[in-house]
């Protein structure tokens, strides 16, 4: 597959006489090719909205190279600008316009037909509100006309930063929808999202950032399957002394409230047999797959703390900070 | 050609211009109905009294330069004092104006005699409008994310930038047109039918004409500053300050120091002198150093002036610089 985006050692830095110097992005790397839905994770002030504006020419990255579709960004970006549709964080639109006529001078003013106004209006459930000043919109409809600005063009491949923000659980559905369709057709999708159930959902493909770094990247189901520690949950009528049974088959296993947690199992069917062999049955046994949501807390240190408020940015790296890419291996 | 025409909509709908064009046309309706309701066509009475007081105050003038010329043909060739020095200060000849009918006629408005002064208010006007515009046009953008968001369809910032700029100036320049010769002609209007049109030759329009062109240019430059600024600052609040910091900090402090550290030709170094010498075509000054080392050797006016041609360049060298600037620092800029 060719490579719709490529981003490689990418460093930036915001110097400021208050805070002083800060590095947002520190040599990160992102690969998304042709047709992916990938998702872009990040606690906050990680630097992914940094990441995605330089991509996009917003800001200048201090070194680093980086390409779109294939040209050379910012310097070729104009090339393929009319194929990329991108929202970064909460765009702001003029209040006293209409939502159509907000799209109508995007178009206008990017050789659009205007006649593709209605369509993308019609794609994020806006047509009938489309007459309606914006400054009327509620944060989700505000949203949606962000996304219809980003579909405008047609594009080949769609950068979209949160857009699930203030959308309602209906509002996030349609937008789930409507990215699997986009996907469907071809249209490349890299997607920004705090809601990490809904980036499962939706993205093949994931890289997570933690201070500026990649610590993680490569197929959604590879990188949940290199965080599998082959847990079991077990309910047994006597934990305490199921742990000691289990203990002495030479498995690790911990007492959680009225269950227990096997690590380590790769035969389920041993724990059933260790136990039922010494007259305790097992009323259930789950397997505890790991989410996106405990890959991310683990692989950016976000939960470490808890009893203390975490502040933006406390972020870590995995331990030796080594980035574990499933494409390509484990670099230390 | 799309994203001007893009650019033109977005100015046009902007609420801040569209108060602005309100506020103009209400100045303008509030000068024209009072200018109205306060003048009346002259009797022939008035008409004649006012021609022969106009009369004998031109006789007045010449009596008075005559009486001049035969003192100082009277005056001993020791006596220097600056009484005698010059009596072609009182020349009538030499005046930028003799007395017409016009001055006598109390409440009746003479359009030859005050179109200029009323178009050096619509002037003022329209270089406000264009500063302040200017300024939150781009100002207003930046902040809000606007821009960010045109770039996201444009990414060709210079030419983005450039377009505002262009579209700003262009559509400054048409309602500065508009609005000049609509409240030219009403007043032109007030003066037939309420007072008097005055002697409306080749030279009163020429005049006219060149103070307008002037204006308007000083309207352009204007616009231009007000949105150099505000994209330096990110901000319209960033004109707004940087044009009060200079007024006050300059052109009041300043214009003071130089005077206590006794500076020679100091209103040359202030812009307001150089927009005034534009506008009226020459701004003379006073400055006594001048004369600080001709004291018994002769006589010394202590004038100096400004002319239009060296007011012009420094103008658009100010402009030019900052907008030059705004381009070099909106080009290489984070726009978070």
């Amino acid at each position: 597959m060719s490579a719709v985006i490529e981003i490689e050692g990418l460093r930036k830095t915001f110097h400021s006489l208050r805070s002083g110097r800060r590095v947002a992005v520190d040599g990160f790397d992102l690969l998304v090719e042709a047709g992916q839905v990938h998702g872009f994770l990040g606690p906050n002030g990680s630097g992914k909205t940094t990441t995605l504006r330089a991509l996009l020419g917003l800001v200048r990255a201090d070194s680093g190279r980086m390409t779109v579709l294939g040209e050379p960004s910012p310097e070729l970006l104009p090339r393929v600008a009319g194929q990329v549709g991108a929202i970064v964080e909460s765009p702001q639109f003029f209040g006293n316009f209409t939502g159509h006529r907000t799209l109508r001078l995007l178009a206008r003013a990017g050789g659009v037909p205007v006649s593709r106004v209605d369509e993308v209006l019609d794609l994020v459930g806006l047509y009938d509100r489309g007459d309606e000043r914006v400054k009327g919109y509620s944060l989700g409809m505000k949203q949606r006309l962000a996304v219809a600005s980003a579909l405008l063009k047609d594009p080949r491949l769609l950068i979209l930063d949160e857009p699930a923000n203030g959308l309602d659980p209906a509002g996030i559905r349609e937008m789930r929808d409507l990215t699997r369709s986009l996907a469907a057709n071809g249209v490349t999708v890299l997607v920004s999202s705090h809601i990490l159930g809904e980036i499962q959902l939706i993205c093949d493909h994931v890289t997570i950032i933690s201070r500026g770094r990649r610590v993680a990247t490569g197929r959604v189901d590879e990188v949940l399957a290199g965080h599998d520690r082959h847990e079991f949950l077990v309910r047994v009528a006597e934990p305490e002394r199921a742990v000691e049974l289990l203990h002495a088959a030479e498995l690790t296993a911990v007492v959680d409230g009225a269950a227990l947690v096997v690590s380590g199992v790769d035969d389920p069917t041993v724990v059933s047999r260790v136990l039922g062999e010494q007259g305790l049955w097992v009323g259930e046994l789950t397997p505890l797959r790991p989410d996106l949501e405990s890959v991310f807390l683990e692989l950016t240190g976000a939960y470490e703390h808890s009893s203390v408020p975490r502040q933006v940015g406390d972020s870590s790296l995995p331990q030796g900070e080594a980035v574990i890419d499933l494409d390509r291996g484990v670099d230390a | 050609m799309n994203l001007v025409r893009a650019e033109l909509e977005r100015l046009s709908a902007r609420r801040f211009v569209q108060l602005m064009v309100v506020l103009l046309v209400l100045a303008f309706a509030v000068t024209a109905a009072t200018t109205l309701a306060g003048s009346h066509k002259p009797t022939a009475t008035e008409l004649n009294s006012a021609r022969q007081q106009a009369v004998d105050a031109r006789r007045s003038m010449e009596t008075t330069h005559q009486e001049c010329l035969a003192r100082l043909q009277e005056r001993s060739p020791t006596d220097t004092s600056e009484y005698f020095a010059d009596c072609a200060d009182l020349d009538p000849i030499r005046q930028d104006r003799l007395p017409i009918a016009a001055d006598f006629l109390p409440g009746v408005f003479s359009f030859a005699e005050q179109a200029e002064s009323l178009l050096h208010f619509l002037i003022a006007f329209l270089v406000m409008f264009g500063f302040l515009v200017g300024a939150s046009y781009i100002g207003a953008d930046l902040n809000s994310g606007g821009v960010v968001n045109l770039l996201l369809w444009r990414p060709r910032r210079l030419t983005v930038l450039a377009a505002k700029l262009g579209t700003l100036l262009g559509s400054v320049l048409v309602l500065s047109l508009l609005a000049s010769v609509a409240y030219l002609a009403t007043f032109w209007m007030i003066g037939q039918s309420a007072g008097l049109p005055g002697r409306l030759d080749d030279g009163f329009w020429r005049s006219l004409g060149a103070v307008h062109g002037r204006g308007l240019v000083l309207v352009l430059l204007a616009s231009a500053v007000g949105f150099a600024i505000a994209t330096l600052g990110r901000h319209t609040s960033a004109a707004l300050g940087a044009v009060a910091a200079y007024a006050v900090v300059w052109e009041l402090g300043g214009r003071l120091v130089l005077e206590i550290i006794d500076v020679r030709r100091s209103d040359q170094l202030m812009l307001s002198s150089y927009i005034g010498a534009w506008l009226s075509g020459e701004s003379r000054f006073f400055d006594p150093r001048l004369c600080a080392g001709t004291s018994g050797t002769g006589y010394c006016s202590g004038l100096y002036s400004l002319t239009w041609g060296p007011a012009l360049l420094v103008l658009v060298a100010v402009t030019g610089g900052l907008t030059a600037a705004a381009f070099a620092v909106f080009r290489r800029r984070d726009l978070i």
